[in-house]
């Protein structure tokens, strides 16, 4: 269990580190504006993934509605920049915001329940958001989606636009490896573990998970505010279920018990989508496939593998071995 | 509205309720006993819908093809499921929830995309059979035949299901199972064959209800995940696991639709999932669930 608790900490030496942020700033130099472009998406999506595998790999909560925050951090950034004067940051910064207080409200009642139940109501509330932005067509614009979203000229361009992306990114990370290796964030891998032996040691589980879907909440809203400058429109497809999926997907593709993993999950999703789709219409039978000789031959996803691979010290096996002994 | 236009919307909502129930129930059936929430199920719906289309256009020259289609396509829908029953589902019983999601989350994707290779992605129609076309009329009352048979499937299947679980060696087997698998296990019963035969059984319902919603919708992509999300409101406001509790979420979530619909027509699906948000907080385990 302390293994458990204590893994997290895995192979980020400073050097490396270093180096990731060397190799992200100098891509533009080298990559075509298409292949940007297609970066920025996938580190927004990797935002995204990073904030639900808060909840899901740190906390044990199987969310299926994530996309539902995301929308409303899009929806939040996109109305406030069509139908007023507000600068550009500000509206950026009031997506995520709102939709921590959406998740506050949500959030109350979800952590009431455990498992499945948990799981469909984040489910109903997703769909019940996706259900408000498609049917109030005088406020959303419902399934025309909101289109030519004004931003400022300095971020117009895709290299400035990546760097933008790439900088919210880095502090956004930062914030939440921070976040994970806390006390707060130790209590909820104890909590994942066992929640009823944590409840023992007078730890007020309820609150922690509110917390935590907040904190996820806030991060997914922020991941949206960033795509809605990055495609400049929103559409109600944003807190549709399929964008939910697609968000577990990516989680469980890098690994959710490995902190880098929904990173590495969004660089290979979105280039698999890339490729595939160049030769075949049928990228969904292909993803399917993925994912289920993913699940049968590499339960640790691929960040968990590597992770695997280069620890001597045996320090990130745990996992595995969980899987195995089980 | 007139009193009419009032009972007609009763009707349209017990009907839609009754052939969501059939899918529904299945649905919940793999619950209760495998403890795994098939995400799939909506897909295999769709399979069963595609297989009544293909069935009844291919022997179209025979008399009563639909018939022959409600009998075969629910089969193969079943013989299907316990195929990846006995090669997927199997190897992670004992795996996170997650893993469970997961793996039948990707079998939509792959169900999905079979169909498309099978059948493309055009809309099929499938005729209403015969001796069901046409409307009823009745003091005034014009209503669909077709609708009134769905509405007599769903007390049948549901009597048919309640007999089978309760009166029979394989339904004994399958409550034991549901019950304490260890125990069962212990006392000799063959429990991962139990699994299989009620995930079969599950699919067979998923197959039926699409066999039978095919003449009514036609065969399209998509509905599969309409379905599973209407599917989902239903086992919830019943009780995951509970047959009963299926059948009465069926005609609660029917009815909410179809009057739903007279007040805010957009928005309709709306008042479902606030049901269901409801139900969830006040008793999580459903109208007629049991408290885990």
């Amino acid at each position: 269990m302390m293994q458990a608790i204590e893994k997290g900490k895995n192979g980020l030496s400073p050097i490396w580190i270093l180096a990731a942020m060397v190799l992200f700033v100098s891509l533009p130099l080298v990559l075509p504006l298409s292949w940007l472009s297609l970066l920025t998406e996938i580190l927004i999506l990797a935002l995204a993934a990073c904030a639900l595998n808060l909840m899901l790999g740190y906390a044990g909560m199987v969310s299926f509605g994530p996309a539902g925050l995301y929308a409303v951090g899009a929806y939040t950034t996109a109305l406030i920049l069509v139908n007023t004067k507000l600068p550009f940051w500000l509206a950026l910064a009031a997506g995520p915001v709102f939709a921590g207080i959406v998740a506050i409200v949500i959030g109350w009642f979800c952590v009431r329940l455990t498992h499945v139940y948990f799981a469909l109501l984040t489910l109903a509330f997703s769909q019940i958001i996706h259900t408000i932005i498609f049917g109030w067509y005088a406020f959303t614009k419902g399934d025309d989606g909101i289109v030519g979203i004004p931003i400022p000229i300095l971020l117009r361009s895709i290299p400035s636009y990546y760097y933008f992306t790439l900088s919210v990114l880095a502090v956004s990370v930062a914030i939440m490896w921070m976040i994970v290796n806390s006390p707060f964030g130790k209590t909820l891998q104890a909590l994942r573990e066992n929640p009823e032996r944590t409840e023992f040691i007078g730890i007020n589980v309820r609150r922690y998970q509110l917390a935590v879907f907040v904190l996820s909440g806030f991060f997914l809203g922020l991941a949206g505010s960033v795509f809605c400058g990055f495609s400049k429109s929103v559409f109600p497809a944003y807190a549709y279920w399929v964008k939910s999926a697609e968000m577990l997907v990516v989680c469980l593709l890098g690994g959710i018990h490995n902190f880098l993993g929904p990173i590495v999950g969004s660089l290979v999703y979105i280039y698999l989508d890339e490729i595939i789709t160049d030769f075949t219409h049928y990228w969904p039978l292909i993803l399917g496939l993925v994912i289920i000789a993913l699940l049968l031959f590499l339960p640790g996803g691929i960040a968990g593998a590597i992770a695997e691979k280069l620890s001597v010290r045996g320090k990130n096996t745990m996992k595995a071995q969980r899987y195995d002994s089980r | 509205m007139t009193i009419q236009g009032l009972i007609i919307q009763l009707l349209s909502g017990i009907s839609t309720g009754m052939v969501i129930f059939l899918i529904a129930v299945g649905l919940s059936l793999i619950f209760g006993t495998l403890k795994i929430l098939n995400l799939a199920h909506g897909a295999l719906f769709m399979l069963g819908a595609y297989l009544c289309y293909w069935i009844s256009s291919e022997l179209a020259e025979i008399g009563g093809s639909f018939w022959l289609a409600l009998l075969i396509a629910p089969l193969i829908v079943a013989l299907f499921g316990g195929m990846v029953e006995f090669l997927l589902l199997r190897r992670i019983y004992n795996r996170e929830p997650l893993d469970q999601y997961l793996l039948t989350f990707a079998l939509i994707l792959v169900i999905g995309d079979i169909i498309k290779l099978l059948w493309g992605v055009d809309f099929h129609m499938v005729p209403v059979p015969g001796p069901l076309s046409g409307p009823l009329i009745f003091k005034g009352l014009i209503f669909p035949r077709y609708n009134l048979f769905l509405i007599l499937c769903g007390p049948i299947v549901f009597v048919g299901l309640w007999g089978l679980m309760r009166y029979t060696k394989l339904g004994k087997v399958i409550r034991a199972v549901t019950y304490s698998r260890d125990m069962a296990n212990a006392l000799g019963t063959n429990v991962p064959m139990v699994y299989t035969v009620v995930f079969m059984l599950g699919c067979w319902f998923a197959g039926l209800g699409g066999t039978l919603i095919a003449p009514l919708t036609s065969a399209m992509p998509g509905m599969d995940m309409v379905i599973l999300i209407e599917c989902f409101i239903i086992v919830v406001i019943g009780g995951l696991g509970s047959l009963s509790g299926a059948f009465l979420g069926a005609i609660i979530f029917g009815l909410v639709n179809a009057f739903g619909i007279i007040v805010l027509p957009r928005l309709a699906i709306a008042f479902a999932f606030i049901l269901m948000i409801v139900v969830l907080i006040i008793r999580p385990w459903g109208l007629m669930g049991k408290p885990e």
